[in-house]
């Protein structure tokens, strides 16, 4: 790519199919370091789908990403971590029979760097005190907010430079998406990181971030400074309830 | 009485070390091992091989059961168990599979080794009174390496980093993924560690009792009876199965004829599992 200025993160033309059945086709996403971006869209239209490609769990049928100058969907998805892209997956997935520690423990299992952990680990106890006070409990007696903390801690215990975060606030009462919706925002701010937000709560997910793609079987129908589609009347009527 | 209870102890110690075993690949493959009394015998020939066939000391004949039936372990979870499993999405069809190498390592040693009962004479000699109970020095020395290994698997399994990727690759294989884990390089070390101990207890147990080509069915009886009791990839449960099965033989055997001992085992198995069909420690779901 010669001569066109390429950006920290791009996915181009990105297309998967399940049993040859197309579930995203030519998405094309594009960010600067430190951005929160979001990606909406109603149930089935791809969004998790869009994270999974990125990451390698599923291959992609068409499409390339690239990550800080380098393409990165012909590595191993665990290689992917190494390098540093984190996702917290669709319905949390803690480790429910393991202690809060080891779930943390084990997001740090792809690190180099395994001197600097147990500082990382009382680095990431003093953003979440709560689960600082259930160390040795098991994940699976967390309360859902608890658990979500408790992901996206995991996954900062990688020390991504990326994240991707796939509906953090899914069954989560109001008041507890605000703290989700507060953590997000600050792990931005305080650590530079760039996030990929994937989001049902589409009012939320447009506030935190700072430009939107809006998904639409499969495709993305439309992008944007996130608050411009937040003043969109199409995306008002269809995403954030008139 | 106190006879029963070394007895017990014994016997549970090397159970342990079957139901470890299974428990292991059971835990992060999902694949009920037929094949774990195969191995098992395996790692008593082998043991019988090196110390009697070429006069080598035990220690060696024990590392080289360890070592080899882990890496024939190694190489069915690659070549057949992970191939299996990625092509096809019913479960029997790995149940099958190792229903399949179980009659294969069976017929492999009866084609190496005969069908002899094979023995080694016992490491050490002696024996100690405990009360009024004999205790042979090679059975405590039999004892003491299969409580060490048991300690050395917890602590491995509990504490360190692939250890936890096994746990954590058991419980949900996806969220595994993200960490960063090579889960097939995970699996096949978790059915090379599975199948190691198998060989190891099969090696331990040969300088007890002797081991034969033909024994590998019993003993996977046996370790299914211990998950079953336990809970089915559970390491406590696995633990708690062994001593359970292994004083009720010890008991069984100081007060009823031979084969009367398993049948009231079987009975009893039966019967609890119509209360507790999960085992002791089992989940009732997944
Ligand atoms: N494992 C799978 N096998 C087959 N089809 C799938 C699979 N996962 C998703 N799909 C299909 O692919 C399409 C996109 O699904 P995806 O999960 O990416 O949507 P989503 O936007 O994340 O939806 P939701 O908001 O419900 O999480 C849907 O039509 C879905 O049915
Ligand atoms: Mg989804």
């Amino acid at each position: 790519m010669a001569g066109t200025s390429m950006r920290y993160f791009e996915a181009r033309g990105l297309t998967v199919n399940y049993d040859r059945v197309r579930a995203i086709a030519d998405v094309n996403l594009a960010f600067d370091e430190g951005q929160v971006a979001s990606l909406i869209g109603a149930n089935g239209a791809g969004k998790s789908t869009t994270l999974r490609a990125i990451t390698g769990l599923v291959p992609l049928a068409g499409g390339e990403v690239w990550f800080d100058g380098a393409r990165i969907d012909q590595l191993p998805a665990p290689r992917r971590v190494e390098i540093g892209v984190a996702m917290v997956p669709e319905g949390r997935r803690v480790f429910p029979q393991m202690s809060v520690r080891d779930n943390l423990l084990m997001g740090a299992y792809a690190r180099k760097d395994r001197g600097a952990i147990a500082s990382d680990l009382e680095r990431i106890l003093v953003r979440f005190p709560r689960l600082k006070e259930r160390l040795r409990q098991g994940a699976g007696t967390l309360s859902g907010g608890e658990q979500e903390m408790l992901v996206i801690g995991r996954a900062l215990m990688s020390k991504p430079r990326l994240l991707l975060l796939d509906e953090p606030s899914l069954g989560l009462a109001p008041l507890v998406v605000r703290d989700i919706a507060r953590l997000i925002i600050e792990v931005n701010r305080d650590e530079g990181m760039s996030i990929v937000l994937v989001e049902q709560n589409s009012r939320m997910a447009l506030r935190v971030s700072q430009y939107g793609y809006v998904l639409e079987t499969g495709r993305v129908a439309l992008e944007g400074p996130s608050d411009n589609l937040l003043n969109d009347p199409k995306v008002k009527e269809l995403y954030l309830g008139g | 009485m106190e006879q029963i209870l070394v007895n017990g102890a014994i016997l549970s110690a090397n159970y342990a070390l079957i139901a470890l075993g299974i428990t292991l690949i059971f835990g992060i493959m999902n694949v009920l091992n037929f094949a774990h009394g195969q191995m098992f015998m395996i790692g008593g020939l082998i043991v019988y091989t090196v110390c009697v066939v070429f006069k080598l000391p035990y220690a060696v004949g024990l590392l080289a059961a360890a070592v080899i039936v882990g890496l024939i372990g190694m190489l069915l979870e690659r070549t057949l168990f992970q191939r299996v499993m990625r092509i096809s999405s019913r479960e029997e069809n790995t149940m099958l599979l190792a229903v399949g190498t179980a009659l294969l390592l069976e017929n492999i040693a009866l084609y190496v080794f005969g069908e002899k009962q094979r023995g080694i004479p016992p490491m050490v000699s002696g024996v100690y009174r405990l009360g009024s109970a004999f205790l042979p020095a090679n059975r405590l020395l039999v004892f003491a390496i299969s409580l060490a290994l048991i300690a050395a698997v917890l602590l491995f399994v509990n504490f360190t980093r692939q250890g936890r990727a096994m746990r954590a690759l058991a419980q949900d294989r996806t969220a595994t993924m993200l960490m960063g884990v090579d889960v097939n390089r995970i699996s096949m070390l978790g059915f090379g560690l599975g199948a190691a101990l198998a060989g190891i207890a099969g090696g331990l147990l040969i300088s007890v009792s002797g081991v034969n080509a033909g024994i590998g069915t019993a003993i996977s009886t046996k370790a299914f009876i211990m998950i079953m009791i336990g809970g089915a990839g559970v390491i406590g449960g696995a633990l708690l199965g062994a001593v359970a099965l292994g004083f009720a033989e010890a008991i069984g055997y100081a007060l009823f004829p031979g084969s009367v001992t398993y049948l009231l085992i079987f009975t009893a198995l039966i019967l609890f599992l119509l209360i507790r069909p999960q085992g002791i420690m089992g989940k009732p779901w997944g």
